[in-house]
């Protein structure tokens, strides 16, 4: 896909999207993993400094 | 194809005369770069016990060294030649006589600067580490040289500035090209930003180094430091984020997901990361915790514009993978198009930003803060956002970059060896960092030589984790050493051809984008206003109630 010698060709690149099809249930899911992803490491330290404190 | 229609059709896109200040640009900055990679895989195989320096080297002189050339010089160096080329690819193709003039001055102020300050930290006259941390002092040569490289960059600052004023003043009414408005946030961000830093080294550092005064007051010295130094990284992050919120669904196949939401983060970005400087003082004494609070909770504010940047290229992805087939919850991921390297090595940037900014909301918690506060947790965290999410994002762009304004092509074998060299540049970061992030933990601290504490048996419990981070290092010397032979590959060697740059379009064409976000007026008022709360009264007592103050030191 990346080498394009020659000519730039926008539209084949993106078949129109259509809005109505496209759901989002992965970027939720996504989002809310990022976010315990955070809070478990955030109370690992804190556990950290709890047990030397 | 002949060479005329080629030429034309880079021409159409970024024009001649740009592309030449640009790659000026990116040729001090990869520079610099290759200089100060040199000087990271010798630090960690040092601290390793690998290896001893030659010559009677310090230590600390690479350190800043690697410090100075990366921290300060590549990026901003690479930044503004990016934001130059993308700036005319989106407003016609060209910038105004005006722009490439001051783009011209201003990098030669930096290159003057950038030299002034190598050649001090050569001669070992300025190991003082990129944060001029006074008491510690330098020859004046250095600090005036990084003094040249600021007003340069705000010279070329106002480069940008005048090719956005000419856009608007041709298309009245109309909204801004995305690219050029989060260039001129950028640039406005910096300007701001550079203000505490300057009156740092113009009316502190400099007059005291010259001898004309003898003592210096350093906790308000740090802390005109800390109001630059937040930002700073944020001046790296966003010309990154440019690149995520536009060139990447062009590259993916797909489209930006909402310029309105791009818009906003980045006026968030320019209020929320600078009045929060004392979070990376949180140990200092002389600041009262009242004031630490209060730039903590603005702090955690910055998390929110980038959480709505993760959401939205998530977005962009999984829109842009279900058109393409992926199905179920996560079917669309693998959709995208890994094999291609100017969608790769941003990629694996992104997802390093992960764990990059989990730590920096670690870093930035006042108690989690002293479990890590100056030991090498914090220098594995920076690795992780700005040596690996931005330096990633920047090698994709460069990938790209380079060739379109040389009207040359990115051929198939550049892509698989740049897909080689991300691999490297990611083991090596793993590598490194995870040791770094692992051994601040326990306690082991950064900038610091080697040493057993006298075979102190915790300290040598470390040594085995220091030695991984040399190995680390040992392979992202290898990618560096990769990536500048592709890139001068690209710039004088590749076949003569049309390499695209990559500019996406809006996906919901419906949307309007609100004129309030380009009142720049009511940003910067706002932005002043909220660091007056933040730094104005705490500034004052610095002032007011100043420690004791210190003469110069030489400690190497
Ligand atoms: C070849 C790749 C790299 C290697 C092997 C490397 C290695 C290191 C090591 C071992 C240290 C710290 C040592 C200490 O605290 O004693 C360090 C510090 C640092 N590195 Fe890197 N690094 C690399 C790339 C980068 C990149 C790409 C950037 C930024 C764009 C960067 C910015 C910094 C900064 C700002 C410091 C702090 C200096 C200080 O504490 O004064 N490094 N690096
Ligand atoms: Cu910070």
């Amino acid at each position: 896909m990346v080498v394009q010698p020659g000519i730039p060709q926008p539209d084949r690149q993106h078949p129109q999207t259509e809005r109505k099809d496209s759901s989002l249930k992965g970027t939720f899911a996504a989002v809310l993993l990022l976010g315990a992803f955070i809070v478990v490491c955030w109370f690992a330290v804190f556990s950290l400094f709890v047990s030397r404190g | 194809m002949t060479t005329e229609k080629t030429l034309s059709l880079r021409d159409r896109q970024v024009d001649q005369a740009t592309s030449r200040l640009s790659l000026a640009y990116l040729f001090v900055a990869f520079s610099a770069f290759g200089i100060a990679a040199l000087a990271g895989m010798l630090q960690a195989m040092v601290r390793g016990g690998l290896i001893t320096l030659p010559g009677g080297i310090n230590y600390y002189q690479i350190l800043t060294a690697h410090g100075v050339l990366l921290g300060l010089v590549f990026t901003t160096f690479f930044i503004i030649g990016f934001l130059f080329s993308g700036m005319a690819r989106t407003t016609g193709g060209s910038l105004p006589v005006a722009a490439r003039s001051l783009g011209w001055s201003g990098w030669s102020l930096m290159v003057a600067g950038t030299l002034m300050g190598t050649v001090t930290i050569l001669q070992n006259d300025a190991s003082v580490l990129y944060t001029f941390y006074a008491p510690m002092k330098a020859s004046p040569l250095f600090y005036i040289g990084m003094a040249l490289v600021v007003v340069g960059s705000w010279v070329a600052g106002w480069g940008i500035f005048a090719a956005y004023r000419r856009w608007r003043r041709d298309h009245q009414g109309s909204t801004s090209p995305l690219f050029a408005f989060m260039a001129v946030a950028t640039m406005l961000l910096w300007q701001i930003a550079t203000l505490g830093v300057a009156i740092e080294v113009l009316f502190q550092l400099i007059p005291w180094s010259l001898g004309w005064v003898p003592e210096v007051n350093v906790l308000l010295s740090r802390t005109l430091f800390w109001y630059f130094g937040h930002p700073l990284v944020y001046f790296w992050l966003m010309p990154a984020y440019i690149s995520w919120y536009i060139n990447i669904p062009k590259i993916i196949g797909g489209r930006i997901f909402s310029d309105s939401l791009a818009r906003l983060s980045f006026v968030l970005l320019i209020l929320f990361s600078i009045p929060v400087g004392f979070h990376h003082q949180l140990m200092e004494p002389g600041i009262s915790a009242g004031w630490k609070l209060v730039h903590v909770i603005l702090t955690l504010t910055v998390v929110i514009p980038s959480l709505m940047t993760a959401f939205s290229l998530f977005a962009v992805f999984e829109t842009t993978g279900r058109a393409k087939g992926g199905r179920g919850l996560f079917g669309w991921f693998g959709k995208l198009p890994w094999k291609d390297v100017r969608f790769f090595a941003p990629m694996v940037g992104m997802l390093m930003f992960i764990p990059a900014g989990t730590g920096g909301i670690i870093n930035a918690s006042n108690q989690l803060n002293a479990v890590v506060h100056n030991t090498i947790w914090v220098t594995g965290h920076f690795h992780l956002t700005v040596g690996t999410s931005v330096a990633l994002t920047f090698f994709g762009i460069a990938y790209w970059l380079i060739p379109a304004l040389t009207g040359r092509r990115l051929t198939s074998t550049v892509n698989r060896l740049g897909i080689l060299q991300t691999v490297f540049w990611t083991v090596g970061m793993l590598l490194m960092s995870g040791a770094m992030h692992y051994l601040g933990l326990q306690g082991a601290p950064r900038r610091t030589d080697y040493t057993t504490y006298f075979d102190h048996s915790t300290a040598l419990g470390w040594m085995p984790y220091q030695q991984l981070m040399g190995i680390g290092g040992l392979f992202l010397f290898l990618a560096s050493v990769l990536l500048i032979g592709i890139l001068i590959y690209l710039g004088f060697f590749a076949p003569k051809g049309f390499t695209e740059y990559p500019i996406g379009e809006n996906g919901d064409t419906a949307e309007v984008t609100p004129r309030i976000l380009e009142r720049w007026p009511l940003w910067i008022g706002l932005s002043a206003f909220l660091i007056a709360v933040a730094y104005g009264y705490p500034i004052y007592e610095l002032i007011q109630h100043a420690p004791p103050g210190s003469p110069p030191i030489r400690t190497w």
